[in-house]
């Protein structure tokens, strides 16, 4: 599920890549430095969008969680899809940056 | 057929769900990103003195998280508790409680989650989100929370949604409930809902439910609740309000936190306080609040404590409250310590 999830937030990720900075920057240099920096500003962003949602979401009713191993992180995660009401798309980012 | 018969064809029907039950979960395990089946909860002890009398509270809450395949989440949670009251002589009395919070199984979709089972009543935001005691800020519970029925039995669908725009986030819930008498698990013939408006940006979440009991005098409930956490300072405002048709009268709570996150020193210290109103319900006859106890009168109260993070799962606890309530007014202390564990009950392979 996990593979599913970060693929998933992959996908959704790509349509903006063409819009962030990195991305602007590197298209004036080689296609073949392209990827891997824009991959790392996918990520980069993914993960403070995913350390944001967390933050909003997860300490409206306690203290942050310590980052459990991942296996372990999806069931958490899951649990609290149910018992927060977390959209979709929170809950994949919030997975993400936890297990990252 | 034979009675023997019949259980031995019963136990194999067990048996058989069992295995079944067994190999979806290994199933969902092959993968090594696959979460695994989780064993979280807490444990606590309090040290209880209300209006002199002295209690002490040890307990424990685990939760069984059993997830199976991409969807679905079988999760059951039970407490078990042992509360010594101090007597006139100086001896303590102990006497066992226990209980199933919950036994639920969720089927999750991208809009909408199925469960059915016993849940926690979807009214209000405490007794979903706060009642741990490892979450709440204060270990009194409010006032108004007996005034609904806070579990159920049935179905309920629920979710969390963009409301169009990434700048709100749209959250409901709808249930039904069968009428059941168990005394470990009972529960009212009732439905009802929640719905909540969640405002990411600035960090607000206000909300309403409705209860309506389907049986004996068939009262009633209406709620409101906001949760508010501005970005700029470690502070939480949280809040709920109800009211009944019935018997069980109105009332309010509103709480504020304030972690000490910019004192260097002071830094794993929250600061708690809260203040609360229940008024019962009017025309009471003398039977019906000595029948209702403590929602049979008015009352306010007023608590303040702090909580020291030890670590995120370590916490001690220390609050007074005073309870203005007629012929119950009673000064409330209480100090402990409680702790949040999770284990995951299979190999993780590794991680952090």
């Amino acid at each position: 599920m996990m593979l599913a999830l970060v693929s998933a937030a992959q996908t959704a990720g790509d349509s903006k890549k063409e819009n962030t900075p990195a991305a602007q920057t590197i298209s004036d240099g080689s296609k073949e430095a392209a990827a891997p920096v824009n991959q790392l500003s996918q990520d980069e962003s993914d993960r403070l969008e995913g350390e944001k949602r967390f933050h909003s979401n997860c300490s409206r009713c306690h203290a942050a969680p310590p980052k459990f191993p991942p296996r372990t992180m999806g069931t958490i995660v899951r649990h609290m899809r149910v018992r927060a009401m977390l959209t979709d798309q929170d809950m994949k980012l919030i997975l993400r940056y936890m297990t990252k | 057929m034979s009675q023997s018969s019949w259980r031995e064809r019963a136990a194999q029907a067990c048996l058989f769900a069992l295995l079944i039950l067994s190999s979806a979960v290994l199933r969902a395990q092959d993968d090594e990103l696959k979460p695994v089946p989780v064993l979280t909860g807490s444990t606590a002890y309090f040290t209880r003195v209300n209006a002199g009398q002295v209690q002490d509270a040890p307990s424990v809450s685990p939760l069984l998280l059993l997830p199976v395949g991409d969807h679905l989440l079988i999760e059951a949670k039970g407490s078990l508790s042992d509360t010594f009251t101090k007597s006139a002589l100086g001896d303590y009395n102990g006497v066992v409680g226990y209980g199933m919070t919950y036994a639920q199984a969720d089927y999750i979709t991208k809009y909408v989650t199925i469960t059915g089972g016993r849940f926690i009543t979807p009214f209000g935001i405490y007794g979903e989100r706060i009642a741990p005691n490892w979450i709440r800020s204060l270990q009194g519970t409010p006032l108004i929370v007996p005034v609904t029925s806070g579990a159920s039995l049935g179905g309920m669908l629920r979710g969390g949604i963009p409301a169009g725009t990434e700048k709100v986030e749209f959250n409901y819930a709808a249930y039904y409930s069968a009428n059941n008498t168990n005394h470990i698990v009972a529960t009212d013939r009732s439905t009802g809902g929640r719905i909540g408006f969640f405002l990411p940006g600035p960090r607000l979440e206000i909300g309403a439910s409705f209860q309506q009991v389907l049986q004996l005098d068939r009262p009633h409930s209406a709620g409101m609740h906001f949760v508010w956490q501005p970005n700029a300072v470690p502070l939480a405002v949280r809040s709920e309000y109800v009211r009944q048709s019935g018997i069980k009268g109105s009332g309010y709570w509103i709480e504020s936190t304030y972690r000490l996150s910019q004192i260097p020193h002071l830094s794993k210290v929250e600061l708690a306080g809260r203040g609360q109103q229940f008024f019962a319900a009017p025309n009471l006859s003398a039977a019906t609040i000595k029948k209702l106890g403590a929602l049979g009168i008015d009352a306010r109260e007023g608590d303040g404590g702090l909580n020291y993070y030890f670590r995120s799962d370590v916490r001690a606890s220390a609050s007074y409250g005073r309870l203005l309530a007629t012929g119950r007014n009673a000064n409330l202390w209480t100090i402990g310590m409680t702790y949040r564990f999770v284990m995951p009950v299979w190999p993780t392979g590794g991680g952090f």
